[in-house]
């Protein structure tokens, strides 16, 4: 709109000509002043290509924290925060090394993050984003006849259901609720580990740095 | 008219250019007040506040282990004295607990490099009053008393205001906590906040406390495992936590979902039984 008035301003009155240079001139300074000043005050949400999943969104403006210039995500970017929660991955590479289950990998590049997990790509709410029905790659199977007990079940119900976890399945697998089974709903004990403090001294000592707190130096 | 109309337009783009001169300077006082923030000096203790302070020192575990006031408040290598320590100080003791705290979304944003979490940020309902908290590890802990009893639940209370959270206070689990009276660290009995969202783990014959927050929330089932089940049994909690209406209760009442996952298990153990009888 505001390019089709100068042109028509242009055609009819010259003085206008002058005035719309200064006012296209002024639109790339600004918005060069914009993009250079959200660099320096570090406001880079401003290029976020989309909406960043729930947990990492609380740190999206730190784009060096997953993100080395324009290189692809690396496993190790996710590692490093999460070993924890991979630490009994069901899914991990030491399954998928093995020749038994290598040719899988053909279907699903299982053994990098970023095959399944895609970041700013909304799709719904859990972890970083991914598509429900990615267990469907290798194991449409289960579904199709070949597991009695499961034939014409969702797509994405293997986890959205409550049953099935890609990566710590340690809680909720099969063989780990079998092994529960059948349990009163409160165990006879709460068995929850006990933290213990232990003690050097048998009375405190005098407090040291009194002179320190009342100058306030710092 | 034509003439006076002109003179007009050319007094117009002059205001303009002015008003963009205006834009531009207030931008550039901005850019630098924000590079070079006026500093904030630290404020000296009174007499009173020091005393105060001491007295919950000298009952503290702190005390007892010979944790000093310069173990905190003075710098190792040049013997500074240090105003306000930091998650830092914490560190070089409890290793594990800030570790994890970082990792998880109290503590990410101070791993990050970024400002320290506050209320504000946060896409859940919090306390209008506690939005400017800075999330650090003495936002939750009185670092001076180290009693952990206020860190297993007033302290989250004091900024979360969603239903799950406000809902705790009228529940089983509050009452065994309540019951406990306050010892000087919630006991195996008790069950707070920090309880699921803060687990105790053990590893290596060591207990710590997992300060990663975000740890046990997804997927659910890993609360099941690492917590639930120190007291309760596998289908007792996975009916409770998979029961959204139920989890933003608090556990108020028993679980009344009964997971399909179940009755299949237990179809697949009779077909194992009856294959072993034959």
């Amino acid at each position: 709109m505001g390019k089709m008035g100068s042109n028509l301003g242009r055609s009819f009155k010259p003085a206008k000509l002058l005035q719309s240079k200064f006012v296209i001139i002024g639109i790339m300074i600004l918005v060069l002043t914009w993009l250079s000043g959200a660099i320096a005050l570090d406001k880079r949400s401003v290029f976020l290509p989309g909406e960043t999943s729930e947990g990492h969104v609380l740190f999206e403006v730190s784009c060096n924290s997953c993100h080395e210039s324009f290189k692809p995500i690396t496993n190790e970017t996710c590692t490093r925060c999460h070993e924890a929660e991979l630490a009994t991955d069901a899914h991990g590479a030491k399954k998928f090394r093995d020749p038994r289950w290598a040719e899988l990998r053909e279907n699903l590049d299982v053994m990098t993050c970023t095959a399944c997990h895609e970041e700013h790509v909304h799709m719904f709410g859990r972890g970083v984003h991914l598509k429900p029905d990615l267990c469907m790659a290798c194991h449409e199977g289960v579904i199709q006849g070949d597991l009695a007990s499961h034939n014409g079940f969702a797509a994405d119900g293997c986890w959205t259901a409550g049953c099935h976890n890609f990566h710590d399945h340690s809680g909720i697998s099969t063989g780990f609720l079998r092994q529960n089974l059948d349990k009163p709903d409160m165990l006879p004990k709460p068995v929850l580990p006990k933290l213990t403090v232990t003690a050097e001294l048998d009375t405190p000592p005098e407090p040291d740095l009194s002179k320190e707190f009342l100058e306030g130096k710092s | 008219m034509k003439k006076r109309a002109g003179v007009q337009r050319r007094g117009g783009a002059e205001v303009k250019k002015e008003k963009i001169f205006v834009c531009l300077l207030c931008f550039f006082l901005l850019l630098v007040f924000n590079l070079f923030p006026v500093p904030v000096l630290a404020g000296e203790v009174s007499q009173s506040e020091l005393d105060e302070i001491n007295n919950l020192w000298r009952n503290s575990a702190h005390a007892l282990a010979d944790v000093n006031c310069s173990s905190c408040h003075q710098n190792e290598e040049t013997k500074k004295f240090v105003a306000k320590p930091t998650h830092e100080s914490c560190q070089s003791c409890h290793e594990d607990s800030v570790d994890t705290f970082l990792l998880g979304k109290h503590g990410i944003r101070i791993l990050e490099g970024l400002s320290p979490l506050t209320p504000a940020m946060a896409h859940i309902p919090m306390k209008e009053s506690a939005m400017d908290k800075q999330m650090n590890c003495n936002t939750c802990h009185n670092v001076h008393s180290v009693n952990t009893y206020p860190a297993a639940v007033d302290s989250c209370l004091t900024c979360h205001n969603d239903t799950h959270s406000l809902n705790y206070q009228d529940s089983k689990h509050a009452q065994i906590f309540a019951d406990a009276g306050s010892l000087p660290r919630p006991n195996e009995e008790s069950v707070t906040c920090a309880t699921c969202h803060l687990p105790r783990q053990k590893i290596n014959q060591t207990t710590l406390v997992n300060h990663n927050n975000t740890y046990t929330l997804l997927p659910r089932d890993r609360m099941v495992k690492e917590v639930c089940m120190h007291c309760h049994s596998v289908e007792y909690a996975y009916n409770s936590i998979f029961d959204d209406e139920l989890v933003e209760a608090n556990f108020a009442r028993p679980p009344t979902l009964k997971l399909e996952t179940f009755e299949l298990v237990r179809a697949l153990e009779k077909k194992r039984s009856s294959k072993v009888n034959k």
